[in-house]
């Protein structure tokens, strides 16, 4: 396997990529320290007003059916759970990215933010089953955002599906990941890693989308939560949404056993856990984005 | 003639001419794809998990969720639909794994087992089956061949 591209050409599409919201990146920040309040949260949502709307929508959307409409932000916030607002603080500012179809994955338009729900659902239900103290809210974070960089290597890969299967069957690569960094001389991994430096996120949520592949070369200190997202991810694959043509063409790093005590049973629950909440939670943000209720 | 589309969990079948059941990306859950070549009739539950047992409410409230009752369910309403249970030709496709040494989190193998083993207290067993390796299968079936065709991206789709 060859490399197909100058990488430079990567990186200046990386620089080029639509940068996060104020809000949006200050959510981040904000929700990645565990002493945060939800208060602080509602203040920033405050300030913006394509926010506000939106979430207003979401939370008096059809999917949760409730009696009386929703007015205040303050109200909607805590219904929702901070996990909720970041997802949808995300969403807006860079539905460019998770909107378009990987067509270098031959997948298609929306499958790349199904995904990711459903990685986010899955990281945050292993996280709360971890006997220690774990952000369980950061992991859906790390879960929404682990494969950013899939949107921007996808067009660099375009036509390239059948002849990376062939090369992991063969066992010339490790993996997808190994793959990609044969062709195009970085990985989406990486490529994420890239773009979250340049959005400035949290040192915790840069350590999950660089390493979600490879766990063990996370800092130390961040492993519990790239180990949760990790498996999380291979959950969601499991269930069948993934994003084309790399579904389960990675491995499962059995370290994860020495920082999140979950058993495989527990992983199977998860699984199931998976498809319930990510038809509730994908309909009422589909609701809200259609302007309805 | 329609597209009869099966989610997680959902069991379907049709004896109309030009109907198509198809169920998309398997991933570790599996197809159980049963033909009545006499009726030509297609049926295919799409279980995500062997036994019934983790949560009883589901199972009720989604039989076609979980091997143990998932086929009996689609057994039943293939029975509706005049076919013979004993004439059925069953084909199975699914049950992938991420690569795992360790085998960890083999949930596709134990349904495929699963899936055996309720069949076989039918009299039943596959004649045909595409399942394990690492990828996720798309699978479709028509009413007018009873062909049963598989689905990958960045393969050529092939014939079960």
């Amino acid at each position: 396997m060859r490399q197909i591209i100058d990488s430079a050409e990567i990186h200046r599409r990386i620089e080029a990529a639509p940068l996060l919201s104020s809000s949006a990146s200050r959510l981040l920040q904000v929700t990645s320290d565990p002493e945060h309040s939800l208060g602080e949260v509602v203040d920033i949502v405050k300030t913006d007003a394509a926010l506000t709307a939106r979430i207003l929508r979401v939370v008096n959307s059809a999917a949760f059916g409730l009696l009386n409409t929703i007015t205040s932000i303050d109200r909607a916030t805590s219904y929702l759970g901070e996990r909720m607002i970041i997802g949808i603080a995300i969403d807006i500012c860079a539905s460019q990215l998770f909107d378009k179809p990987l067509t270098g994955y031959e997948a298609e338009r929306g499958e790349l933010w199904r995904h990711d729900l459903r990685v986010a659902i899955a990281s945050r239900e292993i996280a709360r089953l971890a006997p220690q103290e774990m952000a369980v809210d950061l992991a859906f974070t790390g879960g929404i955002l682990h494969d950013i960089g899939k949107s921007i290597l996808s067009e660099f890969l375009a036509g390239t599906a059948p002849v990376v299967l062939e090369t992991i069957e063969r066992g010339d690569a490790r993996d997808y990941l190994s793959a990609e960094r044969a062709m195009l001389g970085i990985d989406h991994a990486m490529a994420g890693f890239e773009l979250a430096r340049k959005w400035n996120l949290p040192t915790a949520l840069q350590q999950v989308i660089r390493h979600h592949h490879r766990p063990a070369e996370a800092e130390e200190s961040y492993r519990p939560l790239v180990y949760a997202v990790h498996l999380g991810d291979i959950v969601a694959m499991m269930g069948g949404g993934g994003t084309g043509s790399d579904t389960l063409q990675y491995h499962m790093d059995p370290g994860y056993a020495q920082y999140l005590e979950i058993t495989p049973e527990q992983l199977t629950m998860t699984l199931l856990h998976v498809e319930e909440e990510f038809a509730k939670m994908e309909a009422s943000l589909l609701d809200g984005k259609d302007g309805g209720a | 003639m329609s597209n009869i589309i099966l989610g997680v969990g959902d069991y379907g079948a049709s004896n109309s001419p030009g109907d198509i059941v198809k169920t998309f990306a398997l991933g570790s859950c599996v197809a159980v794809i049963l033909l009545d070549p006499a009726t030509r009739c297609v049926g295919m539950v799409h279980v995500a998990l062997p036994d019934s047992n983790i949560n009883r409410d589901k199972a009720r409230e989604r039989p076609g969720y979980f091997a143990d009752t998932g086929i009996p369910a689609l057994l039943k309403q293939m029975t509706t639909l005049g076919c013979n249970m004993r004439k059925l030709t069953v084909k199975l496709a699914g049950g992938a794994q991420i690569m795992d040494p360790n085998n960890t989190f083999n949930i596709g193998k134990r349904n495929i087992l699963a899936v055996k083993k309720i069949l076989w207290q039918y009299g039943m067993g596959p004649v045909a089956e595409d399942v394990g390796a690492n990828f996720s299968r798309t699978v479709s079936v028509s009413t007018n061949t009873g062909e049963v065709v598989l689905n990958t991206p960045g393969r050529p789709p092939w014939k079960l």
